[in-house]
């Protein structure tokens, strides 16, 4: 027994009783050869996708039974002898897929909890196989990036050297930047020193001839003037002295 | 591999992966498919009566089978063309 779903095409030019009859009559070969009729589902008039045997529409008929192999044989040549039935086609539902898989299910349903695992570990072995290639390429990379960061190491050694010596040289700038102030700076004493040198030395020319002028006129007031070039002298003296130990004082720190 | 070699390509020419399609008939889960429901089987003609290849529908080769068995038989009972144009 087989499942068997037969359809065909009745002449729209055949009025509708004429093809009830016909379809009755196709029915009743399906029992007579003790096929089970399930379905018998009627379309009716249908407009074809293309025309058969110069017609444009059609009356659709589906036959849904089950039987033995006789049942499809005898169906077809009743369709060939009769001419208002322009086409048919008869299909051997495949019952036994659908057995399969219901014991498919069946079989999923009770080794649900050992096939799980089964499942779990085929993902294993697939991630493990998808993992393998990409590791290989994952390592290669590494590698390269280790290059890259080994090169990268070495530039950052190279620089570090290099920096040293950079730190190294600002030091020295500095060191020679404060050599330099300080020559600066004692050129600026000296300058500062001549300067006043020379105010003095002027100051005492001016006084001299002050003096002088003054000498010429009262000779009482020479001494005066003198005993003020003398306390004057030693002022200039103890500044020079002070000046000195200024300077002294700038070359130990120099020296340390 | 192929498309690992694809990535390994410098940016500047976009590679966008092509987006994986599923079986509509495996996401509904449907074992057979019907010759007789032409409005399914039309989705899977072009325009000229066609069968639409797997590459393009993103069928699976099971039900693309069953598809063009379903599409044939429904040609010949004049459900769908031969020819269309």
């Amino acid at each position: 027994m087989r499942l068997y779903e037969t359809t065909f095409l009745i002449d729209p030019t055949l009025p509708e009783e004429e093809a009830e009859q016909l379809i009755e009559k196709m029915a009743g070969i399906v029992t007579e050869k003790k096929g089970k009729m399930i379905n018998v589902d009627k379309w009716g008039k249908r407009r074809l996708a293309y025309p058969i045997k110069k017609f444009e529409d059609a009356v659709y008929v589906f036959f849904l039974y089950k039987g033995d192999v006789d049942i499809p044989t005898e169906l077809e040549r009743n369709f060939k002898q009769t001419e208002s039935v322009i086409r048919y086609l008869t299909i051997k539902m495949e019952e036994r897929e659908n057995i399969r898989r219901l014991k498919k299910g069946a079989s999923r349903a009770v080794e649900a909890p050992p096939s799980a695992p089964r499942a779990k570990e085929k993902a294993e072995e697939e991630t493990v196989v998808e993992e393998k290639p990409v590791k290989t390429p994952s390592e290669e990379t590494p590698g390269i990036e280790t290059a890259a960061e080994g090169k990268q190491k070495e530039k950052k050694e190279e620089e570090k050297p290099v920096e040293i010596p950079s730190e190294k040289t600002p030091k020295i700038e500095a060191a020679a930047e404060e050599k330099q102030e300080e020559k600066k700076e004692e050129e600026k004493i000296e300058k500062e020193k001549l300067e006043g040198k020379k105010k003095e030395e002027e100051k005492q020319e001016k006084k001299n001839e002050e003096v002088k002028t003054q000498a010429k006129k009262k000779d009482t007031e020479t001494k005066d003037a003198a005993l003020k070039k003398k306390r004057e002298d030693t002022e200039t003296k103890k500044n020079e002295v002070v000046q000195e130990k200024e300077e002294t004082a700038v070359k130990k720190e120099k020296e340390k | 591999m192929a498309r690992e070699q694809r990535r390994d390509r410098p940016s500047y020419r976009k590679y966008f992966p092509p987006k994986r399609k599923v079986c509509r008939f495996c996401e509904r889960n449907i074992r057979d498919i019907d010759y007789k429901k032409v409005d399914i089987l039309r989705r899977y003609s072009s325009e000229r009566g066609k069968i639409t290849p797997r590459r393009v529908t993103g069928t699976c080769a099971y039900h693309q089978r069953k598809l063009g068995v379903a599409i044939k038989r429904a040609r010949l009972l004049a459900l769908l063309p031969y020819i269309q144009d």
